[in-house]
C-alpha cells in the first residue's frame, strides 16, 4: 500500500474510505477461506477417524458423530435415556440372574427409598446447596407431609378407634385412595405454609443460629406430635394408611405393598419432574438471586435482591418436596409414628447432600443413592453402623474434598476463591 | 387467662422447690455453656460437636467409679467420698478434654488451614459427633465387631483390611515418591491425607474391636454416695447432692474467670477474641490459644457430665449429651454467645425458665421451652442478654 501511494501519487488516487472498504473486503475474504479450510481440515480429520478407526471403535465414532449432528437433542436423549434405564431397575431381576447383593440393591423397596431420599436430597439441596441456609430440621416438613396424610385419610381416627378397643369388624376401613392425589396437593400446600411459618422470623438470623433454630423447630414438631395424642396418635402412631389408586374409567392402577415397584416409578416420575423444574429455576432470575445470597448477603441485598423473599422461596421449594415425599412414606409403609421423624433423618438427607456435592442436582442423586444403596447392600442390617460410617465420611469428605462428589460448577469455583480471615491459620 | 392464672398459682405453690431446681439444672448448663461461648469467641464457630464432650465425662465416669472401689448398692461413706468424688472428677475432666482436643485436631484444623467456608465446619462437626455417639452404641458389647455383612470371624478380618489399607497406603508413598521428581503430580498434602486416612482407618477398626478384649461396656453408673438431706431453706430441703453441684460449679467458675482475667494465656484468649489478625502481630500463638480454648470447654464440660450423672442418677448412654448441650447452647446465645458472664446468666436463666414452666406445662413439653425461648431471644435480641463482648 505504501509502494502504490509512492509510485503513483496523483493518477486516480483511491479515497481513504475506498481502501478501507477494499482493506475490510479482503480481510473477510480471508477469514471465510482459513475458516473453510478449517471446516474442511476437521471434517477430513473426523472421516479419517471415523474411517480408520472404525475397526477399533466404530461404536464411538458413529455415537460421536451422532452427537456432533444431533448436537441440540443429546441432552434430552441421554436424560431419556437414563430414566428409561432407572425405570427399568426393578425389572433387571427377572431378565438376569444377579448376585444377591445386588438383587437385594434393585428390589423395589430400596429402589423407592433411593427414590424418596433423591427427593428429598433435592429439596435440602435448593435450601443449602442453592440459597446457602443450613436447615438441621428438614424432616420437620416429611413429617408435615406425612401427618396431613395420616389425618385426613381418616387413617389417624381409625387407628385410634382401635387402639381403643374397637375390634376390626366394626368400623369401615379408611377408603381414600381415590383422593390420595387431592391429598398429595394438600399436603404440599401445608408444608410451604410451614416453611413460611419457620422461615418469616428465622431467615433474617447468621448462618450458625439459623441452623440450631431450624434443628430446635424439628424437635418442637416431634415432640408436638408424640405428646398432641389427640391429633397425631401420640407414640403410638397411626396405622392403615390406605395405598393410593388411579380408577377413571376402565384404567385402574392399584399401589400394593411395600415392595411394589409402582411406588419407585411414582417416585421416580416425581424426581424428574423435580429435577427438570429445580433446573430451570437454578438458571432463572431466582437462581441468580440464590447465588448472589450465598456469595454475599449484604451485597446482594445492596443490589436490589429482595433477600428475606428469595430465602423464603428457597425454604418453601424445599418444605413442599419433603410434603410430597412424606405423602408417598405415608401410603407405602402404612404406618408412621414420631420416632420416624428424628433428628438423624435430616442429619442423614443433609450428609446425601454433602456427599454428592452441595448445588449440584446430580451430585443430590449420586449422594442418595449411594447412602441407600451402599448401606443396604454392604453393611449389616442395623443402623448403628450407617451413623456411624456416616459420621466418619462426613469429617473426611469435608477435610478432603468439601466440594463432593459430583460437584457443582459454581460452588466449585466458591470453594477455592473462599477467604475467611478470621478462620485461616495465622 | 384460666391458664395463666393456673400457671401463677402452680407455680406460687413451688416457687422455691422449683427455683432449687433450675439453678441446679442452670449450673450445669452454665458449665456447658462456658465451652461454647469461648470457642465461639476464639474462632467465630459452634462446636457443634460439644454434647459429645459432655457425653464422654460420662462414659469416663462408668468406668472411673468401679475403678475407685464404688459399687451398686454400696455407696463410699465418711471422708472418703470427697476423695473419691475428686478423683472421678478429674478422671471424667481428662476425658472430656483429652476428646476436645482431639476434636480440634481431626475435625477443626485441618479445616482451617484450607481456610474452608463456614458451613464446612458445621458439617464436620455434625460428622464428629455422630461418630463418637455411635462409636459408643457400638461398645455395648452386643454389636458384630465389624460392620461388614457376611464376615463372621470379627478377629481375623479387620486385621486383613488394616493390612490392605497399609499396603494402599505404602504404594501410594512408593509411586509418589518414583514419580515426584518428574511429573510432581501429587504433593505432600496428599500423602498426609493417605497416612491420615490409614491412621483413621486402622484406630476405628481396633476401637471397635476394644470391647472384644475389654467386655462389654457396663450400662449404668453406680451411686458415688446416697442422698441425704443436708440443710431446708424456705422449707425447701436442699440434698447434699445439689448442694455439690452449686459449690463446685462455683469453685470451676471462679478459676475460670481468674485464669480468663490474670493469666497470660487468658489475656491471649482474650486477644484473639477481639482481633486474631492483631494478636497475631502481636506475638500470640493462636494456635495454642485455639488449643488451650478448647481444652478448657473440654474441662468445664467434663465436671458438668459428671454433676450431671450424679444428680439426675441418669444412665450412660449414648444420647445423653444431645439435651443438656443444645439447651447449653441456647444458653450460651441467652447471654450473648462469646460472653464468658453471659454464658453463665444464661444457664442459670434458662434453668430457671425450664423449672417454673414444669407446673405449667407438664414435664413433657419441657423441651419445647428452650427452642421457644431461643426463637424468641434471637428474634428481639439477637446479640442476647449482655451482648456479644469478645472474650469478657
Amino acid at each position: 500500500m505504501a509502494k502504490q501511494q509512492a509510485t503513483s501519487p496523483e493518477s486516480s488516487e483511491p479515497s481513504s474510505a475506498e481502501r478501507r472498504r477494499h482493506w475490510q473486503r479482503a480481510y473477510r475474504a480471508q477469514l471465510q477461506r482459513s475458516r473453510a479450510q478449517r471446516v474442511a481440515g476437521s471434517r477430513a480429520l473426523k472421516q479419517r477417524i471415523a474411517r480408520e478407526g472404525a475397526p477399533l471403535f466404530s461404536g464411538m465414532a458413529t455415537a460421536r458423530k451422532w452427537v456432533d449432528d444431533h448436537g441440540k437433542l443429546t441432552y434430552p436423549v441421554l436424560a431419556v435415556a437414563a430414566i428409561a434405564i432407572a425405570a427399568f431397575l426393578p425389572l433387571l431381576g427377572d431378565f438376569v440372574d444377579l448376585p444377591s447383593e445386588l438383587d437385594q440393591a434393585t428390589s423395589g423397596s430400596v429402589l423407592a427409598r433411593v427414590a424418596l431420599f433423591a427427593l428429598f436430597a433435592l429439596g435440602l439441596n435448593v435450601v443449602v446447596g442453592f440459597a446457602g441456609l443450613l436447615d438441621l430440621g428438614y424432616v420437620a416438613f416429611w413429617l408435615m407431609g406425612s401427618y396431613t396424610a395420616a389425618i385426613l385419610t381418616g387413617a389417624q381416627s381409625y387407628s385410634r378407634a382401635i387402639q381403643q378397643g374397637a375390634s376390626f369388624g366394626d368400623l369401615p376401613e379408611p377408603e381414600w385412595q381415590m383422593w390420595m392425589w387431592l391429598i398429595l396437593f394438600i399436603a404440599l400446600g401445608v408444608a410451604v405454609l410451614t416453611g413460611i411459618a419457620l422461615g418469616s422470623p428465622t431467615l433474617r438470623l447468621r448462618g450458625d443460629y439459623l441452623a440450631i433454630v431450624t434443628l430446635g423447630f424439628g424437635e418442637i414438631l416431634r415432640i408436638t406430635a408424640n405428646n398432641l395424642t389427640g391429633v397425631t396418635g401420640g407414640p403410638r402412631g397411626v396405622a392403615s394408611i390406605p395405598h393410593p389408586e388411579v380408577q377413571a374409567g376402565g384404567f385402574e392402577v392399584v399401589w400394593g405393598t411395600l415392595t411394589d415397584a409402582k411406588y419407585y416409578w411414582l417416585l421416580l416420575g416425581f424426581v424428574v419432574l423435580w429435577i427438570i423444574a429445580i433446573r430451570m429455576l437454578d438458571q432463572s432470575r431466582i437462581g441468580r438471586a440464590w447465588v448472589a445470597i450465598r456469595e454475599d448477603e449484604v451485597a446482594a441485598a445492596s443490589m436490589g435482591v429482595p433477600v428475606v423473599r428469595m430465602k423464603l422461596a428457597a425454604f418453601a421449594i424445599g418444605a413442599c418436596t419433603a410434603g410430597v415425599g412424606g405423602v408417598i412414606y405415608a401410603e407405602q409403609v402404612n404406618f408412621i409414628n414420631p420416632t420416624t421423624f428424628s433428628l438423624i433423618q435430616s442429619i442423614l438427607i443433609l450428609a446425601m447432600v454433602v456427599l454428592g456435592g452441595m448445588g449440584s442436582i446430580t451430585g443430590s442423586i449420586v449422594g442418595a443413592a449411594a447412602l441407600v444403596i451402599i448401606p443396604d447392600a454392604l453393611l449389616r442390617e442395623q443402623d448403628e453402623y450407617r451413623f456411624f460410617l456416616f459420621g466418619l465420611v462426613l469429617v473426611v469428605i469435608m477435610i478432603f474434598r468439601p466440594q463432593g462428589l459430583v460437584p457443582s460448577k459454581r460452588r466449585k469455583a466458591e470453594l477455592v476463591g473462599e477467604d475467611d480471615s478470621q478462620l485461616v491459620e495465622a | 387467662m384460666d391458664f395463666v392464672a393456673n400457671c401463677a398459682t402452680d407455680v406460687a405453690d413451688q416457687f422455691w422447690a422449683q427455683t432449687r431446681n433450675g439453678l441446679t439444672l442452670g449450673s450445669i448448663y452454665a458449665m456447658i455453656a462456658l465451652g461454647y461461648t469461648m470457642v465461639y469467641g476464639v474462632l467465630q464457630l459452634i462446636n457443634f460437636a460439644h454434647s459429645e464432650v459432655f457425653m464422654v465425662s460420662t462414659v469416663a465416669a462408668l468406668y472411673a467409679v468401679p475403678f475407685f472401689g464404688v459399687t451398686e448398692g454400696d455407696p463410699a461413706t465418711g471422708l472418703s467420698v470427697i476423695l473419691i468424688f475428686i478423683a472421678v472428677l478429674i478422671c471424667c475432666m481428662l476425658a472430656s478434654g483429652a476428646l476436645a482436643l482431639l476434636l480440634e485436631r481431626f475435625a477443626y484444623r485441618p479445616l482451617r488451614k484450607r481456610g474452608a467456608p463456614r458451613l464446612s465446619f458445621l458439617i464436620s462437626a455434625i460428622g464428629a459427633s455422630l461418630f463418637i455417639q455411635y462409636l459408643f452404641v457400638l461398645m455395648d458389647g452386643q454389636h458384630y465387631l465389624f460392620p461388614i455383612r457376611g464376615i463372621a470371624d470379627p478377629l481375623g478380618m479387620p486385621l486383613v483390611i488394616i493390612g490392605l489399607v497399609m499396603a494402599v497406603v505404602a504404594g501410594a508413598l512408593v509411586v509418589a515418591g518414583l514419580r515426584r521428581g518428574e511429573a510432581g503430580w501429587v504433593d505432600a498434602g496428599t500423602l498426609t491425607g493417605f497416612g491420615a486416612l490409614a491412621a483413621l482407618v486402622a484406630g476405628v477398626v481396633f476401637v471397635i474391636k476394644l470391647p472384644a478384649i475389654l467386655g462389654p461396656t457396663p450400662q449404668s453408673v453406680p451411686e458415688l454416695f446416697s442422698t441425704s438431706t443436708v440443710f431446708t431453706l424456705f422449707g425447701t430441703p436442699i440434698s447434699n447432692k445439689r448442694l455439690l453441684v452449686v459449690v463446685v460449679t462455683v469453685i470451676m467458675l471462679v478459676i475460670l474467670d481468674t485464669f480468663v482475667r490474670k493469666t497470660r494465656m487468658g489475656r491471649g484468649i482474650r486477644a484473639v477474641a477481639q482481633d486474631s489478625e492483631a494478636a497475631s502481630l502481636m506475638g500470640v500463638n493462636i494456635n495454642r490459644v485455639i488449643v488451650v480454648t478448647f481444652l478448657v470447654g473440654g474441662l468445664m464440660a467434663g465436671a458438668a457430665g459428671l454433676l450431671y450423672q450424679t444428680v439426675l442418677n441418669a444412665p450412660a448412654f449414648w444420647f445423653i449429651g444431645f439435651r443438656p448441650g443444645i439447651k447449653a447452647f441456647v444458653a450460651a446465645v441467652l447471654g450473648g454467645i462469646g460472653n464468658i458472664r453471659g454464658a453463665i446468666l444464661g444457664g442459670l436463666l434458662l434453668g430457671l425458665v425450664e423449672a417454673y414452666a414444669v407446673p405449667c406445662i407438664g414435664a413433657q413439653w419441657i423441651d419445647v421451652t428452650a427452642f421457644v425461648v431461643l426463637v424468641t431471644v434471637l428474634m428481639f435480641r439477637p446479640t442476647g442478654i449482655l451482648g456479644e463482648q469478645a472474650g469478657g
